[in-house]
């Protein structure tokens, strides 16, 4: 090993560091993946424990609870009025899902006998209506599982 | 040098991977017409997914792995002059062809549509976890056969470095081996148990467990490849590979850290920590640092090559004899590793992953790397090493001289339009992306245009595997024997042993950072209480 072979070890190898400062520092400004569990639930029990819906906190705050089954989303036309913040809860009662809303970041696991949570600012100027889709294979009807999502200002 | 019974087991290993290549493909061709807006529909959504099962099975773990093993039993042989017991390399056969049997049968029939990640609760036919079993026991019997050959070797020679190609091998049966057990563990507690008597399974768990085995063997796949540019390739050049000692360290780094970092699949899982996965990503940016030095190193050799040629501070590229079907091959994938590694470098990220995940940039990113890198790499190895294997030379010199080079430009076409579609959110795994109507319109030009592009390295596919066919029955009488192969690739016998000789050394440290990769999310996951659900049967 040379020097020039050295320096271009030493120089990657502060680039690779810089990365992975980076992704602590943007963690320490609030992005952070959706990873705790909020709550368990067993599937059979899901749809009476876990209910599925728009609940408005006040100030454009939400909380949406979605169910996801071979092939649907429950509720599968979400409105949201002037949303800020929107909390995603979402649970499966059968397979691993997906959850992703095109265009945003939002993208998140469904994990069955798990909750997956995300919480969502919307773009302050956009109206309009989201495609949000199931991007795991769940079986034969997976591409035909997905859901709207409109925003009204 | 070649025993009968080693000739007989490379070539039905490269064989067989070759007619998993051209199943593969087969699939590879119906899901990329199928699924692109305004070509025909050539299969319905199950037989969508029954190709796409079929299409990631065959790709990612049979061509791979039975060429893998031809090849590991050339270099070893060749470069160590040591052969190997007869008994465990027909036992090896006689598991993995078993085993790859007994999974296909469910496959084909459309009741293991599970795809090749098999993530539970949904549960296909018990044949296929149990042909998977089979075929992860008979890759154990084929590494204790290497490493058989490996001790041999190495009680004669003490005090002597590894020559570069075996270490390569070594290296990608001691990550074989450090992966497979998280595969073993899934699939015996509960896949099986799963699939023939309906057992809850907890799929956080499984998935952990899947991933824990699924990224190690993106390097089993890759450091074959990588043996290649540093055994093969400076050979085929006439000059010495540039650092002997940092292709060892590369290995190393491969070693070490190519399996704690798993997590950097499941960034967008619930119920892992986010400093379990920080942890991940700091790691998969260490295992990073062993493909940078590998493309310094590469690089280097190639400068030394064509500056010998007589080029100068950039005319030495075109020194570099481009018409060789062999050489052109390993270039043209080395320049894709290039792209390969820097989408890798995003998806690796905790946060941009949101972006790629599940979508067609993933695809676009492993047909750069396992279906680029790797096959291409493979395919110029079968040019070099046809003759001595099968006694044939290669039918067609001018197909193969076209051949790398069509795929490369395909795959160029390919992987850049998906990468893009992905960026939009175009997800993959569907045999349908309309959504009656409401999916962005920048979907359908992108991923025609990545149709063409797929069209045109399915066709260089299509010209290797008839031009190999061909060259068996049609092929000239070899020219080439296996001593001239391997005299003096890089890294001769006789070199001064490294620091990164002394193997049991580092695969302690591998052991150690695995355990302390792993303790974090599996005392995450346990400690919370396991939550299994009832399985999604869809064996038929
Ligand atoms: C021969 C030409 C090939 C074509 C036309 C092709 C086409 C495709 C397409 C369109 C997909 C995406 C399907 C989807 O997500 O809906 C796919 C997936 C895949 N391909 Fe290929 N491919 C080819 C060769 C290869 C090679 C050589 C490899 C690796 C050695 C490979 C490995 C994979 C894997 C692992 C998947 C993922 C399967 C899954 O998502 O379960 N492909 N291929
Ligand atoms: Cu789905
Ligand atoms: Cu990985």
């Amino acid at each position: 090993m040379d020097r020039w072979e050295a320096l271009w070890i030493v120089i990657v190898a502060a680039t690779l560091g810089i990365f992975i400062g980076t992704l602590v520092a943007i963690a320490g400004v609030g992005y952070i993946p959706p990873s705790e569990v909020e709550a368990e639930y067993r599937p059979t029990d899901a749809v009476e424990e876990f209910k599925p819906g728009i609940r408005s906190l006040g100030d454009g705050v939400y909380e949406v609870n979605i169910l996801a089954y071979r092939f649907s989303f429950q509720p599968n036309k979400i409105v949201l009025e002037n949303p800020k913040e929107v909390r995603f809860r979402i649970y499966s009662s059968d397979v691993l899902h997906g959850f992703s809303i095109i265009g945003t970041n939002v993208n998140i696991m469904v994990i069955p006998g798990y909750i997956s949570e995300i919480v969502w600012r919307p773009p302050p100027d956009f109206e309009g209506s989201y495609l949000v889709i199931c991007n795991e294979y769940c079986g034969i009807g997976h591409s035909g599982m997905f859901a709207e999502l409109v925003i009204k200002r | 040098m070649f025993r009968d019974y080693e000739k007989v087991f490379m070539r039905i290993s490269i064989l067989f991977s070759f007619v998993a290549l051209a199943l593969g493909g087969l699939f590879g061709f119906i899901q990329l017409v199928s699924r692109t807006p305004g070509f025909p529909r050539l299969v319905d959504a199950s037989g969508y997914y029954t190709a796409l099962t079929g299409h990631g099975v065959l790709m990612a773990i049979i061509w791979t792995a039975f060429f893998i093993m031809g090849i590991a039993v050339f270099v070893m042989v060749s470069e160590l002059r040591v052969n190997f017991r007869k008994t465990l390399l027909g036992l090896t056969l006689v598991l993995t062809l078993g085993g790859t049997v007994t999974a296909a049968i469910p496959i084909l029939a459309g009741r293991a549509s599970v795809l090749y990640t098999f993530y539970p609760p949904l549960i296909g036919h018990p044949l296929f976890y149990i042909g998977l079993a089979v075929v992860i026991v008979g890759t154990w019997v084929f590494s204790a056969a290497v490493i058989d050959v490996f001790l041999r070797w190495r009680r004669a020679n003490r005090g002597v470095g590894i020559p570069v190609g075996a270490f390569g091998v070594i290296t990608t049966i001691i990550i074989w081996l450090e992966a497979t057990p998280g595969l073993s563990i899934e699939v015996l507690m509960d896949l099986i148990p799963a699939s023939l008597f309906g057992k809850p399974v907890d799929v956080l768990l499984d998935r952990t467990l899947f991933w824990y085995f699924g990224h190690p063997l993106v390097y089993f796949w890759l450091i074959p490849a990588i043996v290649a540019f540093y055994a093969i390739m400076p050979k085929l050049l006439g000059v010495e590979l540039y650092s002997v000692k940092a292709a060892k360290l590369a290995y190393i780094l491969f070693i070490l850290a190519s399996t704690p970092v798993g997590l950097h699949h499941q960034f967008v899982d619930s119920g892992l920590s986010f400093e379990a996965k920080l942890l991940h990503t700091a790691l998969t940016y260490s295992v990073a640092l062993g493909s940078f030095v590998t493309a310094f190193n590469v690089l280097a050799t190639l400068e030394r090559a064509g500056r010998a040629r007589g080029g100068g501070v950039f005319s030495w590229v075109l020194k570099l004899p481009w018409r060789n079907p062999v050489f052109a091959g390993l270039a043209l994938a080395f320049i894709l590793f290039g792209f390969g590694g820097i989408g890798g470098i995003v998806n690796a990220s905790l946060t941009m992953n949101y972006v790629v995940h599940n979508t067609l940039w993933v695809v676009g990113h492993f047909h750069l790397t396992v279906g680029s890198i790797v096959t291409l790499v493979f395919m110029s190895i079968t040019y070099l090493i046809f003759p001595v294997v099968f006694d044939r030379n290669i039918f067609s010199g001018s197909l193969a001289k076209i051949q790398p080079y069509l795929w490369f430009v395909g795959m160029f076409i390919f992987a850049l339009a998906y990468h893009i579609a992905g960026i939009y959110g175009a997800p993959r795994r569907v045999d349908d992306s309309s959504y009656m109507g409401l999916s962005p319109e920048i979907w359908s030009p992108l991923l025609q245009i990545g149709a063409v592009g797929g069209l045109i390295f399915w066709l260089s596919g299509v010209i290797f595997i008839l031009n190999v066919f061909a060259s068996l029955k049609f092929g000239a009488p070899a020219t080439v024997n296996g001593a001239s192969l391997s005299e003096g690739s890089g890294g001769e016998q006789g070199d001064e042993p490294t620091i990164f000789d002394r193997l049991s050394i580092w695969i302690i440290v591998a052991l150690i950072l695995i355990v302390i990769g792993y303790t974090v999310p599996m005392m995450e996951i346990f400690s919370r209480g396991l939550s299994p659900v009832e399985i999604v049967y869809i064996g038929g």
